[in-house]
């Protein structure tokens, strides 16, 4: 991979979190970036990992982003190593509408922080998505007050976004993996984890190559 | 993360998250079960867990600490023909002897570092000079810490005997590998995963089909063991054991090369020559192959990992099964997971959790609630006094005070260098060092390179198994010291090369492998799920699992394929943006995931060779990995 020709497309996997409490619409979210979908019913997420968004970032570079909901264990906030492990970044998710929710964010912020850390050991990226705007009531701009409160908790930045009218989804992704984009620039995963084994693409040379006298 | 109420109606309740009750949780949950899985620990994995340093250090305060177990009267909770059955809340008999030894310097030799840890503020002596204090705990278990005292003591230890303390002037003599002081690594702890297990997967062991039969694969990473060693009349030798390894062999002569392909080759067969000494010795068989001293103890040892009386059915058993595994992966038979054993487990709860199974940590099981004319448990009381109902109850064994007397001895040392340093410095290494005297343990060693993301660059973690038969450190600090440097090691000239104990721990845990599924005097739908047995691989897990999951759902699939993710395709007609309905989901998810498998043997060529991989196999060659080109 080392270098790699002009004329060569660039792919990036990138594992991105969406972290907050029940019902601030994180599914939601997911379903509206990924699959352009929106349900008013309230569905418990079952059966699917992560969603796959395919991203033409430029001429040159493909981005995949796998955003990972935080199934059964989002409850009492005990998600498994596997949950957190090697992402790149986090959307913190909650709803305009609850304010209990907006409390629970810096504890959402400090578990990702004491779980996930980059490479160099910073904190991943980690963008505040203020969710349900469509419903916001007073137009009254907090924007000094957010943006003072993302300084404090560590975020990249605060999007005010509707799953269900479409507001801001896109931008607030775009915003994140531009982030990311950037504290990758080195890209060490592939080249140090080259001899990792996935179970299920088995090496074939290896196969042909040894095998047992 | 609020705390909330748990529901009040499950079907299947599991307390512990060890390796068996992690797959339980998952297969029941994978078919449509309502699963909840509790662990009165802050951690998952139970036993099975592996832990940052500073997490480790911890841990191991806790396992000095007494628990005390409130008992309160539940009587209230009861209805009509109920009893309660109480559970004991501590497992302390799981891990005794527990043993700490420091034998790096407490901060950098250089510069200052500066504590900004508080396990080191109260340090005053001087990084050269050694404190050697012993702490005999009230319940008889010791740490003693070389050169990091006070750092541990709590009140209520009294430091007993202090040992000599090594001179000065000896440390400065050390050999100039600049080793990594304490205070670095408390620092750099969060990049260390150190495991209570020492166990590794075979490539075709049941662990792994189970693993890519439910697409739990795709939680986790492995490394393949590289090489596989053996400690012989003083040295470490690699034992060749693929085709290319004999070969290549530097060790072996010409003659024995050939006598041992010859051997490896004929083995494979079942023959009338190896039926005439069932019963007897393997040590017999292999002695009347003429195969010599070198071969036999490669074969005995690090093949078939069997002991001299061994009956040779058995040892011919394990030296297939190794060979089998060979060149599935890799060189070796092995697969050792990135981060540590202790992920494993958690694939498996992940796997629950995204299928719908609720996740409790800190949370424990009070007591249950059996009827008392079909003795079957109707509900549990868990730690915050609700009632939960379910049909089955799954417990990990130290709950159910079962009696273990099998235990296993464990050391865990971190070191500066490779037991055998060679061309890469990231090797994995399976060791086998048999018995010093006849009759001894045979002691199994695992070594980790820093690429396993188990310890930091610049070291190896290092760990040691055997079955006890005194306490961890009366059974293992002899081998340490012949294989390694301590700054207690004696005739410090001779040995030079040797890697150096930064830090290590002994404990001895109980060995699971002989506690009964059912049974106990325990309610019939209760089933217990022991902790790690003392073997090297998870068949006794894996079947344990899948034989409690048959006994709670006779006629359900174990761990079918969970749909990758990125198979998922949603109905054209739901496509459309702001469609505000898609009940459909569900159904067209699974008929997806059908369409999937069917397309998928269709799609997976069988040859011949791999007639058994193909079977369980049901992903297609989707390249997930980043930066494909
Ligand atoms: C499975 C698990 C077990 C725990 N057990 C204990 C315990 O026994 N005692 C205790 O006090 N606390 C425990 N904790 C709590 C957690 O470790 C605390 O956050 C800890 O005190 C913080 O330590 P740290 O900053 O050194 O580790 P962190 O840097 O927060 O690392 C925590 C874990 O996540 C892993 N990790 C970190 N970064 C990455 C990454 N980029 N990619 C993949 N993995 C990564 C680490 O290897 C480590 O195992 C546990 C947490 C988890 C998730
Ligand atoms: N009005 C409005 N409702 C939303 C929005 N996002 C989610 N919801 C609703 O909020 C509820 C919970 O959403 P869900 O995605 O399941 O939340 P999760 O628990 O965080 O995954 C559902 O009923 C959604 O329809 C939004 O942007 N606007
Ligand atoms: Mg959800």
């Amino acid at each position: 991979m080392a270098g790699g020709s002009v004329s060569e497309c660039k792919e990036y996997l990138f594992k991105v979190l969406v972290i907050g409490e029940l019902g601030v619409g994180k599914t939601s979210i997911i379903k509206r970036y990924v699959h352009q979908l929106f349900s008013q019913h309230y569905r418990a997420t079952i059966g699917v990992d992560f969603a796959l968004k395919v991203l033409n970032w430029d001429s040159k570079t493909l981005v995949r982003l796998q955003l990972w909901d935080i199934a059964g264990q989002e409850r009492f906030g005990n998600m498994t190593r596997v949950y957190y492990k090697e992402a790149v970044g986090a959307f913190v998710v909650f709803d305009v509408t609850r304010g209990a929710t907006f409390e629970a964010v810096s504890k959402w912020k400090h578990d990702l922080d004491s779980k996930v850390k980059l490479a160099n050991g910073n904190p991943i990226p980690a963008v505040l998505l203020a969710n349900k705007c469509d419903q916001k009531k007073e137009t009254s701009n907090n924007a000094t007050l957010m943006n003072n409160f993302c300084k404090e908790a560590g975020f990249l930045g605060w999007f005010e976004t509707s799953a269900k009218d479409n507001i801001n989804v896109d931008e607030a992704a775009r915003f994140l993996v531009e982030n990311i984009l950037a504290n990758d620039k080195g890209l060490p995963y592939e080249e140090s984890n080259g001899d990792r084994i996935k179970l299920d693409q088995e090496t074939v040379t290896a196969e042909s190559k040894s095998g047992c006298c | 993360m609020a705390a909330e109420d748990l529901p009040s109606e499950f079907d299947v309740v599991i307390l512990g998250t060890g390796l068996a009750e992690s797959v339980v949780a998952a297969a029941c949950s994978r078919v449509g079960q309502r699963v909840l899985h509790l662990d009165r620990r802050s951690y998952y994995a139970a036993n099975w867990a592996s832990f940052t340093f500073n997490g480790l250090l911890t841990w191991i305060q806790e396992q000095n600490e007494s628990q005390t177990e409130e008992v309160r009267d539940w009587s209230s909770l009861l209805e009509e023909g109920e009893e309660l059955l109480h559970l004991s809340d501590t497992d302390s008999a799981s891990i005794t002897n527990l043993q700490v030894f420091c034998y790096t310097n407490e901060e950098d030799e250089e510069e200052e570092a500066e504590s900004a840890d508080p396990l080191n503020t109260t340090e005053e002596e001087k990084p050269e000079e050694f404190s050697h204090d012993v702490f005999i705990r009230s319940d008889f278990q010791t740490v003693t810490f070389l050169n990091q005292s006070q750092a541990a003591q709590t009140p209520g230890e009294e430091p007993e005997a202090a040992r000599p303390h090594p001179s000065a002037a000896q440390s400065q003599s050390e050999p100039t590998r600049k080793k990594l002081s304490y205070a670095q690594l408390v620092k750099e702890g969060r990049r260390f995963n150190i495991d209570l297990v020492s166990k590794l997967l075979f490539s075709r062991g049941s662990l792994v089909d189970l693993l890519i039969k439910s697409n739990v694969s795709r939680y986790a990473e492995f490394k393949n063991v590289t090489r596989i060693l053996t400690y012989r009349h003083g040295n470490m030798e690699q034992v060749p054991c693929s085709r290319a390894d004999v070969f290549a062999s530097r060790q072996l002569l010409v003659v024995e090369k050939r006598k041992l392909m010859r051997f490896l080759n004929s083995c494979m067969e079942e023959t009338e020559e190896q039926q005439a000494y069932n019963g007897r010795p393997y040590l017999d068989f292999l002695r009347d192959q003429q195969l010599g001293d070198n071969l036999q103890h490669f074969l005995l040892h690090s093949i078939a990992m069997v002991t001299e009386d061994t009956p040779t059915e058995e040892g011919l058993a394990s030296t297939r099964h190794f060979l089998r595994c060979l060149g599935r992966y890799g060189n070796t038979p092995f697969l050792f997971p990135v981060y540590g054993l202790g992920e494993i487990p958690q694939c498996f709860c992940r796997m629950c959790a995204v299928f719908g199974g609720t996740y409790c940590l800190r949370h424990s099981v009070h007591c249950l609630i059996v009827d008392r004319d079909t003795n079957r448990c109707r509900a549990v009381i868990d730690s915050r006094g609700q009632r939960i109902s379910c049909s089955h109850f799954v417990v990990e064994d130290g709950c159910v005070g079962s009696d273990r007397k099998k235990m296993a001895t464990r050391a865990v040392l971190i070191t500066d260098a490779s037991v055998l340093p060679g061309e890469s410095d990231q090797q994995v290494s399976m060791v086998t060092v048999p018995p010093a005297a006849a009759g001894g343990p045979t002691v199994k060693m695992v070594e980790l390179c820093s690429s396993t993301m188990t310890c930091v660059p610049g070291t190896y973690l290092v760990h040691l198994t055997c079955q006890s038969t005194g306490s961890a450190h009366q059974d293992l600090s002899p081998v340490v010291t012949m294989m390694f440097r301590t700054t207690e090691s004696e005739e410090p000239g001779n040995e030079h090369g040797r890697p150096f104990v930064l830090w290590c721990f002994y404990f001895n845990m109980a060995d699971g492998s002989a506690v009964e599924v059912e049974g106990h005097q325990l309610p019939c739908n209760v089933y217990v799920c022991s902790g790690p047995d003392g073997s090297l691989g998870h068949e006794h897990a894996v079947k344990q699992a899948e034989f409690i999951f048959h006994k709670i759902l006779p006629d359900e699939d174990f761990c079918p394929p969970a749909p990758n993710p990125e198979d998922i395709i949603y109905d054209g007609d739901e496509g459309a943006a702001g469609q505000e309905e898609n009940q459909g989901e569900q159904e067209i998810y699974l008929q997806n995931h059908t369409e999937h498998n069917a397309e998928e043997e269709e799609m997976t060529p069988k040859t011949t060779k791999e007639k058994d991989k193909n079977q369980s196999r049901p992903q297609t060659h989707r390249n997930t990995r980043s930066m494909q080109h």
